[in-house]
């Protein structure tokens, strides 16, 4: 316990981000009271849980020093793969879902050891990755190879996650609860995450202190892509369908939840609990703009201007530490 | 090419002082520098191949208008890569210029001219504002310039909520119909971008951008100004993607305000595949032209062998992957070479 709180000792943007996402919901609740209501926050809990998963793969390779720009369409890959897989049936994710899973860790092992071995910038080697997933996607697609499913349906058990009720609570939401604990445990806890924080802080001290310097680096990325898929199936569940381009908005998304919750792009700092706050912010302020009548012009220019704000604060933080 | 050797030049020549046993491996990095070009006229004697008429002036003319947009991104990509940096922002930069010349400007030569300069300062203000935001807030470039394109893709939309819009014909006749001395007008447009480059390089600006990319540091402690090289490179960048976002409207009679976004990484793409390392200090702005044209030429290759030019950007990424394989295998030859 005492470990989780030094995290927010260690990183006082991540308290920041938190009192800011809840700052936002109590007020706009009192100004607008539609917005508090029970039915909305559900609704906002979706769209958080979404950017949170696909934005916990990024915090582990930014930890790590990386960058993971191949997000947007493996995410896609993924859900356009299970609908195709799956078509529809429940009783074909036994085999669907894993399978869907095991194709994005290998995309994400391909990532990690160019970018490990090769040594190819991780920059270059993912916005790669993403073009070949994208070609391959728009081709397969525009081909007509059997994949009119394309845009039916998922599974009602995909569906049901982002419209079914647990406790009150949507279905999605207890799937991120779980995974927020799973990285906050891993993050703090594990020698994964010892590893992780040392590699990212410091490469070479890390390689001369015995860490496999490149295999953490390596599975950074394959934690990336398998939490791509994974997001791109629940993203798939809550719009009804898969369709080419549904991953676009993650690429921005992901690295703003991550920065705006604290992390360094330089690797070696943050958590998981400060995305998580930061998804919340960059969830609230989207739905902020419908109610005070704003076009969709302003949410890129409020992120914009968040980003900024919130990556100066964590520097300022950072430097008067030392 | 030239830009590499001189620059491969400089900096090994800075870094050791024994100079005959790294003179050999000088001229291997170059073969590495010649991978581009190499690309380049492997690519274009395959299309020729496949379809003589392709050598024509017409096919030049329409190649190299839509080929504009991009080399003027990369050329404002390559600057920024130069210093160690990069740009994300313009994107947003490119989509705000078509936003503001598509809605704003009328038919005649003064509202052309006073548009056209408007759009040209804030493409250069943009690019300043993200070199302050660099230099003095200490954001890292991914990052600032992240934000930034958010929020000028944000300002475009304002301006120009969908696409659509229309360029004044006569600007139109004045930038892209007709030739001069039988050549498109392109032709003369891309010369005198490459000339503009080439003419910064032998400033002492130009030295300062190879110089803050290899080593800020040393480049402070040697005296130059590392804070206002970078805002200047920067303010460069967001004026080349003006004149981009200029160059595309005119190409398609209207704005949009998302039209910057798919150049942001295929203009990185193509920085990459002309050689140059995201490291920066090293490479120039020609070979990273040459690179977008093999981007642009491995479509074309694709619609003439009659695969679907959907598969484009996969071809494009494995080639990309290719070439920088090739470039760290070279870096690692060249690493052992001087361990030995």
């Amino acid at each position: 316990m005492n470990r989780l709180l030094s995290i927010f000792k260690r990183n006082p943007t991540i308290v920041l981000a938190y009192v800011l996402a809840a700052a936002m919901v109590i007020i706009v609740s009192i100004l607008r009271p539609g917005f508090g209501s029970i039915t909305h926050l559900r609704s906002l809990a979706i769209e958080g849980a979404v950017i949170g998963l696909v934005a916990l793969g990024q915090t582990v390779v930014i930890i790590g020093g990386g960058i993971d720009l191949s997000i947007p369409w493996m995410l896609n890959s993924a859900a356009i793969l299970m609908t195709v897989f799956t078509r529809g049936q429940d009783s074909e994710m036994v085999w669907a879902i894993p399978l869907v899973l095991l194709i994005a860790a290998a995309v994400g092992l391909i990532n990690g050891s160019a970018i490990a071995f090769l040594e190819i910038t991780p920059i270059i080697m993912t916005l790669a990755m993403n073009a070949i997933l994208l070609g391959i996607m728009a081709g397969v697609a525009s081909g007509g190879l059997s994949i009119g499913y394309q845009h039916g349906a998922p599974p009602p058990i995909v569906l049901g996650l982002a419209r079914n009720r647990i406790l009150g609570l949507p279905a999605v939401v207890w799937v991120w609860g779980a995974f927020i604990v799973l990285a906050s445990v891993i993050l703090s806890f594990s020698g994964f995450g010892r590893r992780l924080y040392a590699i990212g802080n410091n490469p070479t001290a890390a390689l001369y202190s015995g860490i496999n310097v490149r295999r953490v680096r390596m599975l950074t990325y394959v934690l990336s892509a398998v939490m791509s898929a994974v997001a791109g199936i629940i993203l798939a569940g809550k719009f009804g369908r898969a369709y080419l381009g549904m991953g676009e908005p993650f690429l921005f998304g992901s690295v703003a939840a991550v920065v705006v919750g604290g992390a360094s792009i330089l690797g070696g700092g943050g958590h998981y609990l400060g995305t998580v706050a930061g998804a919340l912010i960059l969830t609230v302020l989207t739905s902020l703009l419908p109610i005070f009548k704003l076009p969709a012009a302003a949410q890129n220019i409020v992120y914009g201007l968040v980003v900024l704000v919130m990556v100066y604060l964590a520097g300022l933080s950072r430097t008067s530490e030392v | 090419m030239g830009d590499k050797t001189i620059v491969t030049q400089v900096v090994s020549g800075a870094k050791s002082t024994a100079g005959g046993l790294r003179q050999g491996v000088q001229i291997r990095v170059d073969i590495f520098a010649l991978v581009p070009y190499i690309l380049l006229i492997a690519l274009t004697a395959t299309l020729v191949s496949l379809n003589s008429r392709l050598l024509s002036i017409q096919v030049l003319e329409t190649k190299l208008n839509a080929a504009l947009p991009l080399m003027f991104m990369t050329t404002a990509q390559a600057l920024v890569i130069l210093t160690g940096g990069i740009d994300l922002s313009i994107g947003g930069v490119l989509s705000l210029s078509t936003a503001i010349a598509a809605t704003q400007m009328g038919e005649t030569l003064d509202s052309i001219v006073m548009w056209s300069l408007i759009i040209l300062l804030v493409g250069m203000a943009a690019g300043a504002i993200n070199g302050l935001i660099v230099t003095y807030m200490r954001v890292t470039p991914f990052i600032a310039t992240l934000a930034t394109w958010s929020i000028w893709a944000g300002v475009a939309l304002f301006v120009l909520p969908k696409e659509g819009g229309t360029i004044p014909r006569l600007l139109k006749e004045i930038v892209q119909r007709g030739r001069l001395l039988g050549l498109p007008k392109s032709v003369y447009i891309l010369v005198l971008l490459i000339i503009f480059w080439l003419l910064i390089r032998r400033t002492r600006f130009g030295t300062r951008i190879y110089a803050v990319g290899s080593n800020a540091n040393n480049a402070y402690l040697s005296g130059a100004p590392v804070k206002r090289t970078l805002i200047a490179t920067y303010s460069l960048s967001g004026l080349l993607a003006s004149m981009a976002g200029l160059y595309r409207t005119i190409q398609y009679s209207a704005g949009s305000p998302t039209a910057g976004d798919p150049f942001i990484l295929t203009s990185a793409a193509a920085v990459i595949m002309g050689g140059m390392s995201l490291a920066g200090g090293r490479g120039g702005v020609v070979p990273s032209i040459v690179g977008a044209v093999i981007l642009l030429l491995i479509n074309d290759l694709i619609y003439f062998l009659g695969v679907s030019t959907f598969y484009t950007p996969m071809v494009q990424g494995v080639l990309l992957i290719m070439v920088v394989a090739i470039q760290s295998l070279g870096h690692y030859l060249r690493r052992r070479r001087a361990v030995q």
